[in-house]
């Protein structure tokens, strides 16, 4: 597991974002450089002053983009330079309180929009930024601002903003019409057709309702989303229905991710009346992806090591876990097909990991 | 410091640490670019060596942080639940163990490894180090107060450095204590106005340079 926060040591008043570097090259204003380093950590200057990083080392963090906190002793790699999984998030509230989140979401909220839209100006070439929280549209305006300035001073840079697609309305329609939203794409979950269940499982009466008008209201923007449908005991037996919905009513979307559940937050208490083993119950995902495919919506299956998927079905298991909170198990050792395997969350059971999987 | 810099870099060629790229965003699973962990990183491995320019100044003390890199200052070792950076489905951090390093640490009273080994540091040739390792204290004896984190010896030991040298320089009459207070912010002021530095009040690299104790 790759630590994304680190106990660190500055100087300097109030937050701050920098680039950490530890070559020769031209500093920038933003640049802080490397002066120090040990067995313990490494020390840079910059701008705002010295910084010592504890628990990594300098090559770790060359070229990271990371969120200095003082008051908190901590440094946050908010974009690391040698990652293609890089998620910022934007706050800890939610409006839904979905039975199987990985991240419960928290009362307070704060703001910090400005720093994260500086550490997306520096961004390397070409980065895809994730966007997470919480909710973030709660924050719509602030959000899709800060998506809108940096993508007007960097448009080689893109967005995949997660989202529980309960705050589009038509006002938005016209603004998210805009050619730079070309370079933006939103995750939005739905778990079921028809509002009794997908309501109680994101906790949230009129959710459903909700989430068909903003379908709408996407699919007049032109908006890229991609649909995500996290399969647990309740919704399970519901998938083939969905695939047919998915196909008549929102094939505008891009791909739809079918995704195993994560081992953490709420799931983790409720692990047994939530976690379906898709080795022993396929089907319902077999005929989800068949109907998807003959209806020519891309379908791709997320956290599903590949070995558990049947052999017709495995080129849709994609390596979807990040690579900062992704293991694989001790028997995967040898397995061919590693690199494009999901592999486990890092907080996955091992005794789990290690019997369900069989190198190929 | 030269050997633990080698020691670093050898558990970095070994694999460990190195960032494992892989493509998984939906975006990148249909258009898997490019994807050569090895190359850019592994040039990154070799050249940081010549960039520690205060390596020089480390040596025998830093033994001692072996100890206590760990202990208990601050609260900032330990990684909440309420991590920001993490993404929507993370419990927080993971602390990186830089246990292999210190599986052979050189025997303590031994001098170091290559004493005669000119350290390739460009503060050698720039700027003449504060002091070096032979005219260095000794570890101070215990004193019952809890032992400082890597960090927090780092930097106190480079802010200490900026004290002396604006003290050396008249700017600076307070505590070579190692902290950031007011008044060695105003003497950093005042020593960056009169050198045409940007006035920050902070320690930037061009305010090091300029009291040489580092150079790039």
């Amino acid at each position: 597991m790759i630590p994304l926060v680190l106990p660190a040591e500055s100087e300097a008043l109030k937050p701050f974002v920098t680039r950490l570097r530890a070559d020769t090259g031209e500093r920038k204003q933003s640049d802080s450089i490397l002066l120090d380093m040990d067995a313990t950590g490494a020390t840079y200057a910059g701008e705002e002053g010295l910084i010592a990083v504890d628990g990594a080392t300098a090559t770790d963090l060359n070229g990271d983009i990371v969120l200095v906190r003082p008051e908190a002793g901590r440094i946050e790699r908010l974009l690391r330079a040698g990652s293609d999984h890089n998620t910022l998030l934007v706050t800890e509230r939610c409006d839904q309180l979905c039975v199987m989140c990985s991240q419960p979401p928290k009362k307070t909220h704060v703001d910090r929009f400005d720093l994260l839209e500086e550490a997306c100006l520096l961004a390397n070439e070409g980065t895809l930024i994730g966007i997470s929280g919480g909710e973030p549209t709660l924050y719509k305006e602030r959000l899709l601002t800060m998506v809108e300035r940096v993508l007007v001073a960097r448009p080689d840079l893109s967005f995949h903003i997660l989202s529980n697609g309960q705050h589009f309305d038509r006002d938005d329609v016209a603004r998210l019409r805009q050619p730079l939203y070309a370079k933006v794409s939103w995750g939005i979950p739905l778990y079921a057709v028809g509002a009794a269940l997908h309501d109680e499982i994101v906790g949230k009466a009129g959710a459903f309702m909700q989430l068909e008008e903003s379908f709408a209201h996407l699919i007049m923007a032109g908006a890229r989303v991609e649909l995500r449908t996290v399969i647990t005991q309740p919704n399970m037996g519901e998938l083939p229905t969905l695939a047919c919905y998915v196909t008549s009513r929102l094939n505008f979307v891009e791909v739809w991710s079918i995704m195993q559940l994560e081992h953490i937050g709420f799931a983790k208490g409720r692990w047994s009346e939530l976690y379906v083993d898709h080795r022993r119950h396929f089907e319902p995902v077999a005929e989800a992806l068949n109907h998807a495919a003959l209806h020519g919506v891309r379908a791709q299956l997320f956290n599903f090591p590949r070995c558990t998927v049947p052999a017709a079905y495995r080129a849709f298991a994609v390596a979807s876990i990040s690579d900062w909170k992704r293991k694989y198990a001790a028997a995967c050792t040898g397995c061919t097909e590693q690199k494009s395997c999901s592999g486990f969350f890092e907080w996955h059971p091992d005794e789990h990991a290690e019997t369900c999987v069989e190198p190929l | 410091m030269k050997r633990r810099s080698y020691l670093i870099s050898s558990i970095l060629a070994a694999g460990f640490g190195v960032p494992s790229h892989a493509q998984a965003d939906f975006i990148q699973a249909t258009s898997s670019g490019s994807d050569d962990p090895n190359t850019s990183n592994l040039l990154r491995q070799f050249s940081q060596d010549h960039y520690v320019t205060l390596a020089s100044h480390r040596s025998h003390s830093s033994h001692s942080s072996h100890s206590s890199h760990s202990s208990g200052y601050g609260g900032g070792g330990h990684y909440s639940h309420s991590s920001h950076t993490s993404h929507r489905s993370s419990s927080g951090g993971y602390y990186y163990d830089p246990q292999p390093v210190y599986s052979s640490p050189p025997p303590p009273p031994s001098p170091p490894v290559r004493p005669t080994q000119p350290v390739p540091s460009v503060t050698q040739s720039t700027a003449r180090p504060l002091f070096g390792s032979s005219n260095r204290a000794p570890a101070p004896p215990p004193d019952g107060l809890p032992a400082l984190s890597g960090r927090t010896k780092r930097f106190k030991s480079i802010v200490q450095r900026v004290e002396i040298a604006l003290l050396a320089q008249d700017y600076y009459s307070g505590a070579i204590d190692g902290s950031v207070g007011p008044a060695l912010r105003s003497a950093l002021r005042k020593f960056q106005k009169d050198r045409g530095l940007d006035v920050s009040g902070t320690i930037t690299p061009g305010t090091l340079d300029a009291l040489m104790i580092s150079s790039q």
